[in-house]
Order: structure tokens, then C-alpha cells, then sequence
């Protein structure tokens, strides 16, 4: 176990600069997750931890020491890949005892900590069989065995579950977020799919463009999004953004949208000026049934048993709301909403920054 | 109906013709046999394709002949050799040119085959100058020596052998080879232990194609041994003499070269497994 921090670190490819100075600080035994759309450059970041790509300016430290120059081999790290990477021509107990026999350990030892692998990965039915004979999930948990035996200071995954069905991506979810309860080892994972980054994670690190948008505990992300690009990609329906412009009604300030509807704010006067464009953002939870509020139009109605999901429009803006209740309603129905200041995300439209 | 009699029909067509092409292909193979069999009184005297009764002398006369078992010690040595060292040197060459970012690589790769380009009797005359003018070192040469012909069986089969090889190793997932050295391996070791197996089947094709080749030369052969280096192609022409042509020996002597290019080939084909990276990565 050791803490990684990763300062200032850029990458370029010829004359293009891919990551634009990340720093992240990643404690001795966290779970941090790399997330954001693809091209964002989390693999790209997580590949220069490990070493598989060269850092062009920057330091990686792994337990205090910059390894910028070390090979994979003297990092001390295990890195699970999203393609499993298995060696086809061995088998599983080959797999997974194949980085103790390149350090020329004692049988004896391989063969015991193969074996307590196997036994937390349930795979001790499967030390004989080849890559070939196993399912996705199997391979994936080769895999993360043939990253534990190497008890090693720091597991990197790199979207270990992309390939994997729906039902087998949560049941693997469960286990990884298990085996580093149970190891403690620090752990960087990368992921486009936020759900997995959300349930998972000690800490989020949301990356966009090569750039780090925002790092923060999953909820602190979710509750306080520091720009748009943040709030629109964490949460799942995504928040919904109405766009318009500060006005102000009986002297408190508000949100006038382009369409005419007003939506009172609860931000501090003096963070606004008159005529600034904004960004108004609203949790489809956060978004309630009753008269007293603006009025939407429904469009379409997606009951999923546990939650009721409407589509709607507020004026010429789409809005999406989930609500706990059976609710029988029909397309092009008006509904009455009530939109929650104290619930709502205000962001510039220009800068994209959160107002408050 | 119709569809049940077209599927039934549709082996019995296939043994059909492969019974025919394979008789074609093999017949020349049985003359040959046929030939050997026999004397030369049975064989000029009554001409059929029948063998009535074995002549051994043919063959035994063949085996015990210094010249031939030089000839052929000779062609062994040359052909593998030559296989092996193709494949290592090719095996390393497509390596760098599918995992190294090299400036040019694409163009390098293209270059390998021009040597192939030309039609080889072109490169007799000057190849034959530098064996006996230009490549020599106080009393040592290279015309009539197996060095000499296995170093430039190399020249002509190399490009061949990355060709063919490159498609192989790019076949190999390069995630294989990154997992490789996050388990601590370092470059030689992922050649050796993830490589090499997993490329065994290529390896086996470009070095059956490669002894084949260095195996069946006659014309390089021919023009830069004397004596020496003299290989088994060269010894069958041999019984093609002013005096006539001893078919019975020759026939012979074919047959039996063809017993270690079999043998080659027996053993080479069990590397061939088609699919073994499956299960490597996802598709």
C-alpha cells in the first residue's frame, strides 16, 4: 500500500497536448476513480501511473518516490485491463503465477498465495482450465487474481467491466468494491460509466478534455457540481439545465427564462448582476408535483415499476423529472411543478462556473 | 426436397473431386516411385506403370554412395539452418517493426521485399564475383561453403519470412504484452514467454516455407558450390551425365529426398493450431 500523487502532469503526442497538467493526490489505501467521457484522457493518465506510457512533463510518486523513469516492472503495481489481457497459452494457475515466477519466487510460495487468490475469487474449480474455456466474467476474475498475487503497493483497473453484461457489470462492481475493503490496497480505476464511478469510489476525479474538471467524494459531486460540465455528467437521468437570464421579482432575485418563466433563485445578490446569462440546474428528483409553480407539457411517460420518469417541456425547454409515485398521466397533459430554489444549481453561462 | 438432395449430394461431389485432384497430384509422385523400382531392362525393355517385382539396387546402391550422403548431410544442414535462423532473425524484426514506434518503419517494411523484386538469375554474375573475388579473407571464401549458401538463402528468404510474419505478430494483442510487463517481465522475456508461443504457428509456416525453399534451390546452388557445399538438388542433375542418364538411380535419390522434407513437414504441422490467441482479450 502507498499513496500516489500525480503532479502537474502533461502528455503529448508530437506536437498535440492530450493532458493539459493533471495533479490528483490519492491516499495510502483510497479508492479513487478516473471518470469522463470517452477521449478525456483518464486511460491515457492511468496508463503513465503504471508506465506503459512515457510522462512528458510532470511527476508520478508512488509511495514518495517519482517513478517517471521506472519500467512497469519496478513500480510495484497491478494493473487490471479492460480486455482481460489473459496469456491465451496458459493456464489460469499459469496466469496468475506467472509475475511470482518471473521473480523466480519459491514454489512453495507461488503456490500458496495462487491459491488464497483463488480462494477470494472463487476460482480454485478453474486453476487448470485455459482463457479459451472460461466465461467473461471468469476471465475478468483471472484477471484481478493475477493482480492480488502480486500483493502489490498500488491496483490499477482500467474500465475492468466494460465488456461485461449488465447483470455480471453489477455483481463485479460489488466484488471489486469487497476485495478493496477487504485488501486495502490503493486503488486508481478508470471508468466512463458514472454509475460505477459513483457506488464505488472513495474519490472521484471527473476529467474532461485532459483536463481535471473536479475531484471531490461522489455525493459532495453530486450535491455541489463546481461547473456545467460536472453537474450534467454525474447523475443518472442527467440534471436538467434551463437556460435564461437574472431578473428580479419583489425585489428577490431571479431566473428568467427565454420562453418568459420565471424561477426564483436562492443565491446571494451580490453574486449576480442584472442581465447575466444563466444556467439553471435541477436534479430530476428535485423537481415535485403541485399548482403554486411553473406549468409543463407532457411528453412522454416512462413507468419503470420502483420510479415514475416523465419527460416534459417548460416552454420550449425539455425537462425530465423521476417520481417516486405512480403518477397516471398522458402525453401532452399540462402539469403543475414546483422547481425547489433551495435545491437548484446556478452556474454562468458564459464561464460555466457554479454561482454559488 | 430439393434442398435435402442438394446437401447430401454436396460431400460426395467434394470426395469426388478431391479424389481426382489428389490422384493428379500424386501421380507424378508414383511414376517417380515406379521408376526407382526399377532395373534398367525392366525399365526400357517393357515400359508399363506397374511394378511387377521391387529392384533394391537402385536404392541401395544409392544409400551407400559417399557422395550422396555428403549431398544430402549437406542440404540438411543448409535447409535448417537457413529455416532457423530466417525465423529468428524474421521473428525479431517483426517485433520491433509492430511495437516499436521506428520513423520510416512502413517504408523499411516495404524495402525488404525489393530484393524479391528482381528475377534471382539477375543476381548470379555479381553474386558469383563476390563469393570468389570479393568476399575473402586471406585463403577463406565463401563460394563452396554451407556458410555462404545459408547466409544468402537468408537474404532471399528474410523478406519473405517478415511478410508473412508481420501480419502474425500484429495478430497478438498488444495488451498482452503491456500485462506482460506490469507482471514484471522485461522485453526478452515477453518475447520468449508470450510471444514466441503464441506466434508458434506463423513461426512454424515461415519455417517450413523457408526450409522448402533453401531445400529445393537449385540454381544458387549450382552456380556457387563445387565440390564441397554441393547439395542434394545439385547430385540429382549429376545423373544426368554425356554418357546418358541413370533414371533408376535418380529416381531414387529423389525418393528418398523427399523422406526429410516429409519428416520436416510432420513435425512443423503440429505447431499449426489455428486459434490460439482465442481467449486473450474480448473481441
Amino acid at each position: 500500500m502507498a499513496p500516489v500523487t500525480i503532479t502537474n502532469v502533461r502528455k503529448r503526442y508530437g506536437s498535440a497536448e492530450v493532458i493539459h497538467g493533471v495533479s490528483v493526490n490519492i491516499e495510502d489505501g483510497e479508492f479513487v476513480i478516473l471518470v469522463g467521457p470517452s477521449g478525456c484522457g483518464k486511460s491515457t493518465l492511468l496508463r503513465m501511473v503504471a508506465g506503459l506510457e512515457e510522462i512528458s512533463s510532470g511527476d508520478v510518486r508512488i509511495g514518495g518516490k517519482v517513478v517517471n523513469d521506472r519500467p512497469p516492472k519496478d513500480r510495484d503495481i497491478a494493473m487490471v485491463f479492460q480486455n482481460y489481457a489473459l496469456y491465451p497459452h496458459m493456464t489460469v494457475y499459469d496466469n496468475m503465477s506467472f509475475s511470482l515466477r518471473l521473480k523466480r519466487r519459491p514454489v512453495s510460495e507461488i503456490d500458496s498465495k495462487v491459491r488464497h487468490a483463488a480462494s477470494i475469487l472463487d476460482l480454485e474449480k478453474l486453476l487448470d482450465r485455459y482463457p479459451r474455456q472460461l466465461s467473461g466474467g471468469q476471465r475478468q476474475r483471472v484477471a484481478m487474481g493475477r493482480a492480488i498475487v502480486r500483493d502489490p503497493q498500488v491496483f490499477l483497473f482500467d474500465e475492468p467491466l466494460s465488456n461485461l453484461d449488465a447483470k455480471l457489470r453489477v455483481q463485479m462492481r460489488a466484488e471489486i468494491k469487497e476485495l478493496h475493503q477487504r485488501l486495502k490496497t490503493t486503488t486508481i480505476y478508470v471508468t466512463h460509466d458514472q454509475i460505477e464511478a459513483m457506488t464505488m469510489a472513495d474519490k472521484i476525479v471527473v476529467m474532461h478534455d485532459g483536463v481535471v474538471e473536479q475531484i471531490g467524494a461522489p455525493l459532495e459531486l453530486y450535491d455541489r457540481p463546481k461547473n456545467l460540465f460536472v453537474a450534467g455528467f454525474i447523475g443518472s437521468p442527467a440534471m436538467n439545465f434551463i437556460e435564461g437570464q437574472v431578473s428580479a421579482v419583489n425585489g428577490q432575485p431571479a431566473m428568467t427564462t427565454d420562453d418568459g418563466v420565471v424561477l426564483p433563485v436562492s443565491v446571494p445578490r451580490a453574486l449576480l448582476q442584472t442581465g447575466q446569462r444563466l444556467v439553471y440546474g435541477i436534479r430530476p428528483e428535485h423537481i415535485t408535483l403541485g399548482e403554486g409553480g411553473p406549468a409543463a407539457h407532457v411528453s412522454v411517460i416512462e413507468p419503470t415499476g420502483s420510479e415514475t420518469q416523465v419527460f416534459m417541456k417548460l416552454g420550449s425547454n425539455p425537462l425530465v423529472g423521476v417520481f417516486r409515485e405512480r403518477i397516471a398521466l398522458h402525453p401532452g397533459e399540462r402539469l403543475g411543478i414546483r422547481l425547489d430554489p433551495g435545491k437548484a444549481h446556478l452556474f454562468d453561462k458564459t464561464s460555466g462556473q457554479r454561482l454559488a | 426436397m430439393r434442398h435435402f438432395r442438394r446437401k447430401a449430394s454436396g460431400p460426395l461431389v467434394a470426395i469426388v473431386f478431391w479424389t481426382v485432384a489428389s490422384l493428379i497430384t500424386l501421380f507424378p509422385v508414383y511414376w517417380m516411385f515406379a521408376v526407382s523400382a526399377k532395373s534398367r531392362v525392366q525399365l526400357f525393355g517393357s515400359p508399363s506403370f506397374l511394378i511387377s517385382s521391387f529392384f533394391t539396387e537402385n536404392y541401395l546402391s544409392t544409400l551407400s554412395d559417399p557422395a550422396f550422403q555428403r549431398y544430402m548431410t549437406n542440404s540438411i544442414v543448409i535447409a535448417t539452418s537457413n529455416a532457423l535462423l530466417v525465423t529468428a532473425l524474421a521473428l525479431l524484426a517483426t517485433y520491433a517493426l509492430s511495437r516499436y514506434k521506428l520513423p520510416g518503419k512502413e517504408n523499411l517494411f516495404f524495402w525488404t521485399i525489393t530484393n524479391r523484386m528482381a528475377p534471382p538469375a539477375v543476381f548470379l554474375l555479381p553474386l558469383f564475383l563476390l563469393y570468389t573475388q570479393v568476399f575473402v579473407v586471406a585463403d577463406v571464401k565463401l563460394f563452396d561453403t554451407k556458410i555462404g549458401l545459408i547466409l544468402l538463402y537468408c537474404v532471399f528468404n528474410l523478406p519473405f519470412a517478415i511478410w508473412t510474419l508481420r501480419g502474425v505478430i500484429d495478430g497478438i494483442p498488444k495488451e498482452l504484452d503491456e500485462a506482460a510487463f506490469v507482471d514484471g517481465a522485461n522485453t526478452w522475456q515477453v518475447l520468449t514467454q508470450v510471444i514466441l508461443p503464441l506466434a508458434k504457428p506463423g513461426l512454424a509456416v515461415t519455417g517450413i516455407l523457408t526450409w522448402v525453399f533453401a531445400w529445393n534451390e537449385y540454381l544458387f546452388a549450382a552456380t556457387l558450390t563445387s565440390v564441397n557445399a554441393r547439395t542434394i538438388t545439385t547430385g540429382l542433375a549429376e545423373f544426368v551425365t554425356v554418357t546418358g542418364t541413370n533414371w533408376g538411380r535418380m529416381a531414387a535419390t529423389a525418393m528418398l529426398t523427399l523422406v526429410p522434407a516429409l519428416l520436416v513437414l510432420g513435425l512443423a504441422q503440429r505447431h499449426i493450431v489455428a486459434g490460439l490467441t482465442f481467449g486473450a482479450v474480448k473481441e
